[in-house]
C-alpha cells in the first residue's frame, strides 16, 4: 500500500506504448489507507503479537494475501511467502547432503535458501499459503516448522512470526485435511471479506492495520486475570481439557487440548492487555480451542465481570446492578444463594435493599423469582422489613402471572 | 396497577406475560430477559432487530390478552435464537431473492418453523399466527425448506401485514434503532446468549420440544454438507500413509539429476482400490443408495483410480456379487430384509488384493464387525427419519448399534443450511 503521491508527469514524451501502459498501473497502485477498525485484522495481528501461529481459513481470492501484506508493513517485518503445496516435505525438514564422509561427519540437512535469508534478517514474517491442499507427508514436516520453529539445521530467531493460509474443504477439491496434531498447534481465524471493506478499497482506499497497544502497567493484572478464567473454568469442566474432534465436520479444526488451552490463556491475557473488546477476544478464543469450549470460556469471563455478591451486599443502597436483563437476573439469584449460605437478619435485609433497588432500575418480571425464594428464607424472629413495601408491584404482578397460568392450565 | 396513561405502553402487562412465558418456558429465561423492550408506534405488533430490542406497539399490547402476548415473547424470541435473519440474508444472497414480497416470505417461512410447535403446554396461541396448516404444508421443517414449498397469492393475502421485524427475515425497518442505538446485543453477546440457552436445553433435554433439542443440537455446529464430508473422508482415507499418493526414497527424484550429492525423496502414485459396501436390506431407499454411490464412484475416479479399482458389494444377510464399477447405473443391486454387513466386510477383505478403504452405505441398524478391518473405514450414515422413525416414539430407549468408532462416519442427510 503506497500513500504517496506518484511521480508521474503525463507531460513527458513516451517512448513505448508499455511505457504509457507503466503510467497508467502505476495510478491504479495509488491507494490510500485508513484507520478503520477491522475485527479480523485485529484478532490477527493480536495473535501475531502473542507469537502464536496463526491459520487463516477463507475462499480462494478473498484476501489473505493482501490482509497478509498489510500486517507485514504495519509491523514493518519482510514478508516471505511459501507455498505449501508446490514444496515437497525436505524443502522444510532439510535437504539431506551427502558430503565427503558421512559415517563421521554424518549428513547434514541443508535448509533452504528462504530460511537462510530469513535467519539472517533475524525477523520477519512466515507465510505459508496453501497449507490444506498439501500432501500428508509435507504437512507433517511442516509440523516441525510450526511447533519448534526448526527448518533441517537451522532455527527461525524469536523475531520471525508464522502465519498459515488454507482453503476451506469445500472449495479445496482436490484438498487434503489438516492433520489433528497440526490443526491444535494454530489459531484457527475465518477470513470473510466485508462489503464495505471492499467497496472503499478499489475505490482506492484500504482500512489500515492500527497495532494493538499493550499497556505496560496492565501486563501483571491481565495475566492474573487469564489464569483465573481459564484455571476456574477447567477446574469446574475437567471435560474439556482435551477433546479430540470426534465428528467428521468438526476435523482439521480447532479443538481443545492442555496446548491449546495454553494459547487460549496467552490470548486473553494479551487481548486484556490491550484492551480488545470481546468480539476480537471471541474469534481468538473460538479458533484457538473451538466453538463449544471458547463459548464457555467467555461464559466464565462474563461470570468474572459481573459483580460479587458480597460487594453487593456490603452496599446495597448504591449497588451498581448490570444493566442487561440476563445478567441482571443471574447477579440477584447469587445474592440470593449468598444469602442462603450464610443466612442472618442483616443480610436478609441488605438484599431486600437490594431487590427494591433493582425493581427501580429496571424490569420488574426479573425480581420475581430472587424476591420469592429470598422470602421463603425468613426466620420466626425476623420482622418484615419496611422495603418489602416497595416490592407490592411485583407481588400483583407474580399474582397476575399465576392467574394466567391456571387459566391456560384450565383452558386446557 | 392497571391505571395507565391512555395509549402509553403498559409496561406492567408486557412484564407480567414475559414472567408467564419464563415459567412455562424455563429453557427460554435467559433469552426472554435479554430481550429490551422498546416502545414503538410504528410497528404493528412486536417486532425484534438483529440487536436484540423487541419493539412494542402499546396499542397491540392493550388489545391482546397477557396469556397471547406471552406467546408473541416467545415467538419473537425464537426468530432471534434460531438466527433468522442471518440464515435470510445468506439465502438472500445465494439465491439472490430481494425485496420486499420474498422477506415477506422469509418472515413466514420462519414463522412456519417456529409455529409448529411452540405453543401449547401453557402457551396460549396468539391470534393470527401463521403456521404450516395454514398454508397446507407438512410440519416439522426448516426455514429454508418451507421457502421453496409455496408463494406468495391469494392464500397469503391475510399475512402481508405479518411483520415479525429485521430480527426475523434480516431486512431493516424504518423503526430499527440500528447497530449503534441504545441497548443492543453485540454479536458476542448474542452468541453468549444463544449458547447459555442452548446448554440448558442439553442439559435437560426431557423439558424442551423435539424441535428446539434439534435447535440446541445444532446451534454451535451446523451440519454441513455430507457431499464435501463424505468426499473428504474417502479422500483422506485413500491418500494417507500406506495408501494411494505420497513420498518415497524408493525411487529417485525428479529432481535428482539437477541436485548431484543430494538425496531426495520422490512422489509416488498407486491408486487406491476402494471397496464400496453397499447395504440393501429393505431400510435403505432405492434414491439414497443410488446418489450415494454415484457420489463414492465420482470421488474415486478423481482420486485417479482407474474404473476398475472400485468395486462394488451388496450385502444384506448374505453379501451378493462383487463388480467392478464400470458405469455407476448399471450396479445390480440385490437383496432386502435383514442386514448382517460383517459378511460384507469380511467379503470386501477377501480380495486380493486387498482394498485400501472400505466405503460402507448404511442406514446403520446392523451389526457392526468387532474388530478394526487392516484398511481404512468410512461409512455413509443414512439417518433414519419419516415414518420410519417411528421407533423413536414408540420406544425412546431403543438406540441401535452406533458405528464403531474406528470408521469415519459421514451422516447422509438432506442439504443442511
Amino acid at each position: 500500500m503506497r500513500s504517496s503521491i506518484p511521480s508521474v508527469t503525463p507531460a513527458t514524451p513516451h517512448h513505448t506504448e508499455l511505457d504509457v501502459a507503466a503510467d497508467l498501473l502505476t495510478l491504479l497502485r495509488d491507494t490510500a489507507t485508513e484507520p478503520r477498525p477491522d475485527i479480523q485484522l485485529e484478532a490477527l495481528t493480536l495473535a501475531v503479537a502473542a507469537d502464536l501461529p496463526v491459520l487463516l481459513w477463507g475462499e480462494p481470492g478473498i484476501g489473505k494475501t493482501a490482509a497478509l501484506n498489510q500486517l507485514a508493513a504495519a509491523l514493518d517485518l519482510p514478508l516471505t511467502t511459501v507455498i505449501a503445496s508446490v514444496h515437497e516435505p525436505s524443502d522444510f525438514a532439510g535437504l539431506p547432503v551427502v558430503g565427503d564422509d558421512p559415517a563421521v561427519q554424518g549428513v547434514p540437512m541443508a535448509p533452504p535458501d528462504w530460511a537462510v535469508r530469513l535467519v539472517r534478517a533475524g525477523r520477519g514474517l512466515l507465510f505459508l499459503d496453501e497449507l490444506s491442499t498439501a500432501p500428508p507427508a509435507v504437512q507433517a514436516a511442516l509440523l516441525r516448522v510450526v511447533l519448534e520453529r526448526r527448518i533441517g539445521a537451522l532455527r527461525l530467531p524469536a523475531g520471525v512470526r508464522i502465519v498459515a493460509a488454507a482453503n476451506p474443504r469445500s472449495s479445496a477439491a482436490d484438498g487434503w485435511e489438516l492433520s489433528a496434531p497440526l490443526a491444535n498447534r494454530f489459531v484457527h481465524l475465518q477470513w470473510t471479506y466485508q462489503h464495505e471493506t471492499v467497496v472503499r478499497g478499489l475505490g482506492g482506499t484500504w482500512p489500515r492495520a492500527a497495532l494493538p497497544r499493550l499497556a505496560p502497567q496492565r501486563l501483571p493484572e491481565a495475566v492474573a486475570y487469564a489464569r483465573r478464567a481459564v484455571c476456574g473454568l477447567l477446574t469446574g469442566r475437567p471435560a474439556l481439557v482435551h477433546q479430540m474432534p470426534n465428528n467428521e465436520a468438526r476435523r482439521g479444526g480447532p479443538w481443545p487440548s492442555p496446548r491449546s488451552w495454553q494459547m487460549a490463556l496467552c490470548l486473553t491475557a494479551f487481548a486484556t492487555a490491550a484492551g480488545s473488546s470481546r468480539e476480537v477476544l471471541s474469534m481468538l478464543v473460538r479458533g484457538t480451542v473451538g466453538d463449544g469450549p471458547g463459548l464457555e470460556l467467555l461464559a466464565s469471563l462474563d461470570r468474572m465481570d459481573l459483580p460479587d455478591p458480597e460487594t453487593l451486599l456490603a452496599a446495597p443502597a448504591t449497588a451498581e446492578l448490570p444493566e442487561r436483563g440476563d445478567l441482571r437476573q443471574v447477579v440477584l439469584d447469587a445474592v440470593v444463594a449468598a444469602v442462603r449460605e450464610r443466612p442472618d437478619r442483616a443480610r436478609w435485609d441488605a438484599a431486600w435493599t437490594l431487590l427494591v433497588r433493582a425493581l427501580e432500575t429496571g424490569a420488574p418480571d426479573l425480581v420475581v423469582v430472587p424476591a420469592t425464594t429470598l422470602a421463603a428464607l425468613r426466620q420466626p424472629d425476623w420482622d418484615v422489613p419496611a422495603a418489602i413495601e416497595r416490592l407490592t408491584g411485583v407481588v400483583s404482578l407474580s399474582r397476575r402471572a399465576d392467574r394466567v397460568a391456571a387459566a391456560a392450565g384450565s383452558g386446557r | 396497577m392497571t391505571a395507565t396513561v391512555r395509549g402509553a405502553l403498559d409496561l406492567q402487562k408486557l412484564f407480567t406475560a414475559r414472567l408467564h412465558a419464563a415459567r412455562v418456558r424455563p429453557y427460554l429465561a435467559t433469552a426472554l430477559f435479554a430481550l429490551r423492550p422498546v416502545e414503538s408506534r410504528r410497528v404493528p405488533t412486536m417486532a425484534v432487530d438483529r440487536h436484540w430490542r423487541c419493539y412494542v406497539s402499546p396499542a397491540f399490547v392493550d388489545r391482546t390478552p397477557v396469556e397471547e402476548l406471552a406467546g408473541v415473547w416467545v415467538h419473537e424470541v425464537s426468530h432471534l435464537l434460531r438466527d433468522h435473519h442471518g440464515r435470510g440474508d445468506r439465502i438472500a444472497s445465494q439465491q439472490g431473492l430481494t425485496g420486499r414480497g420474498e422477506r415477506l416470505r422469509m418472515n413466514i417461512a420462519a414463522d412456519c418453523e417456529i409455529n409448529d410447535d411452540v405453543y401449547g403446554d401453557g402457551l396460549a396461541r396468539p391470534e393470527g399466527v401463521v403456521d404450516p396448516a395454514l398454508l397446507r404444508l407438512p410440519e416439522g421443517k426448516l426455514m429454508e425448506e418451507y421457502l421453496t414449498m409455496f408463494r406468495l397469492g391469494p392464500h397469503t393475502q391475510g399475512l402481508v401485514w405479518l411483520d415479525c421485524g429485521s430480527g426475523a427475515d434480516g431486512l431493516e425497518r424504518e423503526w430499527d434503532l440500528g447497530a449503534d442505538g441504545a441497548y443492543g446485543l453485540s454479536d458476542q453477546e448474542r452468541d453468549a446468549v444463544r449458547f447459555r440457552v442452548a446448554q440448558g436445553i442439553t442439559g435437560q433435554p426431557g423439558d424442551a420440544p423435539k424441535g428446539w433439542r434439534r435447535w440446541a443440537e445444532e446451534a454451535f455446529h451446523p451440519p454441513q454438507p455430507w457431499r464435501d464430508l463424505l468426499g473428504a473422508a474417502v479422500r483422506s482415507a485413500a491418500s494417507s500413509a500406506g495408501a494411494g499418493e505420497d513420498y518415497t526414497y524408493g525411487r529417485p527424484s525428479r529432481r535428482s539429476t539437477s541436485l548431484p550429492g543430494i538425496v531426495l525423496p520422490s512422489l509416488r502414485r498407486r491408486p487406491p482400490r476402494v471397496s464400496v459396501v453397499v447395504d440393501t436390506s429393505g431400510s435403505v431407499s432405492d434414491t439414497e443408495l443410488g446418489s450415494a454411490l454415484l457420489e463414492v464412484a465420482a470421488i474415486a475416479r478423481a482420486l485417479g483410480g482407474r474404473r476398475d479399482l472400485v468395486t462394488v458389494l451388496s450385502c444384506d444377510a448374505a453379501a451378493h456379487l462383487v463388480r467392478p464399477v464400470c458405469r455407476a447405473e448399471n450396479i445390480p443391486l440385490v437383496g432386502g430384509g435383514g442386514t448382517d454387513l460383517r459378511t460384507g466386510f469380511a467379503r470386501a477383505l477377501r480380495a486380493t488384493p486387498r482394498p485400501d478403504v472400505i466405503v460402507a452405505l448404511t442406514d446403520g441398524q446392523t451389526p457392526w464387525p468387532d474388530r478394526q478391518p487392516p484398511c481404512r473405514t468410512v461409512v455413509g450414515l443414512f439417518p433414519r427419519h419419516g415414518a420410519a422413525r417411528s421407533w423413536d416414539e414408540e420406544d425412546p430407549d431403543y438406540v441401535p448399534d452406533t458405528p464403531p468408532n474406528w470408521a469415519r462416519v459421514v451422516t447422509i442427510g438432506p442439504q443442511p443450511y
